[in-house]
């Protein structure tokens, strides 16, 4: 099996911060997995999902994603690959499918490609309904939905998703999680950041818990639970390695 | 094609902005609207106004026949009649009226007395039959009433006026006694009329670089340009806006997710709101041309010039566009972007001779004009309008008004781009 993401020594630290967001992290995601990273707040989940999609340079180590490095080739990688990030990324005044046939084009899709696509994500993710209405009005599990498809439009081969299902009802979750395991079922690598275990435990092949910005548990999710013979499920083996402290 | 499809989609967004929309397009039809009209008196001032002036005629004799006369000719001055001088002087007191000239009793008689006792005299100096005659004749005043608040060249220019007709009527008058003493006792000869005035004649007219005359900056003719150029300028609100917004709403980070380059986003925003400059150019054309008149003031005359006027149009609209992404990309929140932003419009705007015309500023100010895009626009568009420059003429500004818009983009991209990767 091929490596679809390699994380080297990745080291990252914002301007003005006390201590390095994500410290020299390095792990490997195999193709077709489904790969949970998972870390509480502030963890530096979302810093490495920007370093991963090449929008923010690492201070040192590398990223490489299909097999190019992200420094030189980030820009053909991005065509490749499909991100959801945590924050909404959409035009609030544009409709859902304004919004998505502009996505469409700007992928470069030919129309057609994307008329079949936005159909059928529409149906998915049971937005056709609200399809002429401008995003602004949505519900926050509507916008969410609306964020993932904006990154499934161009069939990416690795899709990147930041907290997908935060903020977002028991219905959206549900239908969200269930997608994701099909998108897995057709061979497509996904990396998932949550800090929600059960969903993890629900759709994810392989794991890296991270804290404070270093990997502390990676591998397949057989792997990482079979380290700690003592934890019954993974929510105790995560609050065993990153300890019970509440975060901000 | 991606720069269309962004093009579509500032459109969608704008049109679903009412605020952008009344900042492009109300905003300035009511500027060019209310300022064509508060301006309108004081552009009449500094030209083509006609001065009303009261004329008290106690004399009623030739002297006020001649200045009556020659006022009557003037395309500047037209007479009122007041047979009161009190009443005379309460109206301009009152402000009625800017100036009153009274012409009191025996004024001609006066005058002539003088001529004849001073022609006697002469003659008698030469010892011709003449007696000479040195009893001081009563002196008469003539007098020009002026509004305080009347603008000194006007004052200047109403009471040369008529001292001059006095002199000339006087120079009439020696030379008629002249005749008429000489030919004392002899049969008379016939009365010539010299019309010394026709031997050196001053005539005026505007220095221009062709035939095409008589064309004022009027209000409208100001006004209309003017505040077209700051309109374009304007839009940098709805554009460095809707910039800014992209960035906090996080679409821009999609499209930043989506390719490599941003060429096409640029582009597309850069195009978007070049045809919008476009659309309000010929908007407040347009406003000139069918609401001014309508409005009881004059219609813009854009002298006829069709292909030079669109290219300074576009050259304008680059350059107001250039502005606007410069100020959105490189300001970090939409409330420092959009005060700088719409401050700086003001400034350029004012020394760039929007609000007033350049050429009534003080002298620094008229230096510093050369710096604002919007000078090089309005003189551009004056240049064309009222005196149908040629393309020569016109360039020197044109490519100012591109190369800025070039700098102004490139820096643009330059800072996006360094932006783009943290
Ligand atoms: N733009 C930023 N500037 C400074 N510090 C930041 C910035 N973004 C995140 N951080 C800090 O970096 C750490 C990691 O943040 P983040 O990657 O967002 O964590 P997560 O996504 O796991 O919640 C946190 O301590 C956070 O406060
Ligand atoms: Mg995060």
């Amino acid at each position: 099996m091929s490596i679809v993401v390699r994380l080297d020594h990745l080291t990252k630290q914002y301007l003005k911060a006390p201590r390095p967001a994500v410290s020299n992290m390095s792990f490997e995601i195999p193709e077709g997995a489904v790969f949970g990273l998972l870390g509480p707040n502030g963890a530096g989940k979302s810093t490495t999902v920007m370093m991963l999609c090449g929008l923010m340079r690492p201070d040192s180590g590398t990223v490489s994603v299909l097999g190019l490095d992200m420094q030189e080739h980030g820009a053909e990688v991005r065509k490749k690959i499909g991100v959801a990030p945590q924050e909404i990324a959409l035009f609030p005044t544009l409709t859902a499918h304004e919004n998505l046939v502009y996505f469409g084009r700007m992928y470069g899709l030919k129309k057609d490609e994307i008329k079949r696509q936005i159909e059928k994500y529409l149906s998915v993710f049971n937005l056709r309904e609200k399809a002429h209405k401008q995003v602004g009005t949505f519900s926050g599990g509507m916008k969410k939905r609306l964020n993932l498809i904006a990154a499934l439009l161009h069939q990416p081969r690795l899709v990147i998703l930041d907290e997908p299902t935060a903020g977002v009802d028991v219905q959206s979750r549900n239908m969200i999680l269930d997608f994701l395991t099909d998108l897995k079922a057709e061979g497509t690598s996904i990396i998932y950041s949550s800090h929600v275990l059960e969903e993890a435990e629900r759709i994810c092949t392989h794991l890296g818990i991270i804290d404070e910005g270093t990997v502390l548990q990676t591998g397949t999710r057989g792997h990482v639970m079979a380290q700690h013979p003592d934890c019954q499920n993974l929510e105790q083996l995560f609050l065993k390695l990153t300890g019970k402290n509440i975060r901000d | 094609m991606k720069i269309l499809s962004t093009l579509y989609k500032e459109f969608l967004l704008l049109a679903r902005d009412p605020g952008g929309m009344a900042l492009i397009f109300i905003m300035p039809l009511a500027l060019v609207v209310v300022m064509a009209l508060v301006q309108d008196a004081p552009f009449r001032d500094y030209q083509e106004i006609k001065l009303e002036v009261l004329f008290v005629d106690a004399d009623a004799d030739s002297l006020s026949a001649k200045i009556k006369q020659a006022f009557a000719a003037s395309p500047n001055v037209s007479l009122v009649m007041e047979k009161d001088s009190i009443v005379a002087k309460k109206r301009v007191q009152a402000g009625d009226f800017k100036a009153a000239i009274i012409i009191p009793q025996n004024t001609s008689a006066a005058l002539r007395n003088k001529t004849r006792q001073l022609i006697t005299t002469v003659f008698a100096d030469f010892g011709l039959p003449a007696q000479a005659d040195s009893t001081p004749l009563p002196g008469v005043d003539l007098k020009i009433l002026f509004d305080p608040a009347i603008k000194a060249n006007y004052k200047q220019s109403l009471s040369g006026a008529v001292e001059k007709i006095i002199a000339n009527v006087q120079t009439a008058w020696v030379l008629d006694e002249l005749q008429s003493q000489l030919g004392e006792g002899k049969p008379a000869p016939p009365k010539r009329d010299f019309k010394l005035t026709e031997i050196v004649r001053v005539s005026t007219q505007y220095a221009s670089e062709n035939k095409f005359q008589g064309l004022m900056l009027n209000s409208v003719q100001h006004n209309v340009p003017a505040w077209t150029m700051f309109a374009m300028f304007f839009i940098l609100y709805p554009l460095a806006g809707n910039f800014i917004k992209e960035r906090e709403e996080g679409s821009m980070l999609r499209l930043r997710l989506i390719s490599g380059s941003q060429f096409p986003v640029i582009a597309g925003k850069f195009s978007f709101y070049f045809l919008v400059c476009l659309t309000q150019f010929v908007m407040m054309i347009a406003v000139g041309i069918f609401v001014m008149p309508w409005l009881g003031l004059s219609k813009l005359a854009l002298g006829g010039d069709a292909l030079n006027i669109f290219i300074t149009a576009c050259a304008v609209a680059m350059a107001a566009t250039g502005y606007g992404v410069l100020i959105g990309v490189y300001f970090k929140t939409a409330q420092q972007a959009l005060s700088f932003g719409s401050v700086s419009v003001v400034i350029l705007s004012a020394i760039g001779g929007v609000w007033v015309p350049v050429y009534v500023m003080p002298e620094i100010l008229q230096s510093l004009s050369r710096f604002s895009p919007m000078s090089w626009g309005l003189e551009s568009f004056n240049d064309l309008f009222l005196r149908q420059a040629s393309i020569g003429v016109i360039l020197p500004n044109v490519l100012k008004l591109v190369a800025f818009a070039l700098v102004t983009l490139l820096a643009s991209v330059v800072i996006h781009k360094s932006r783009t990767v943290v």
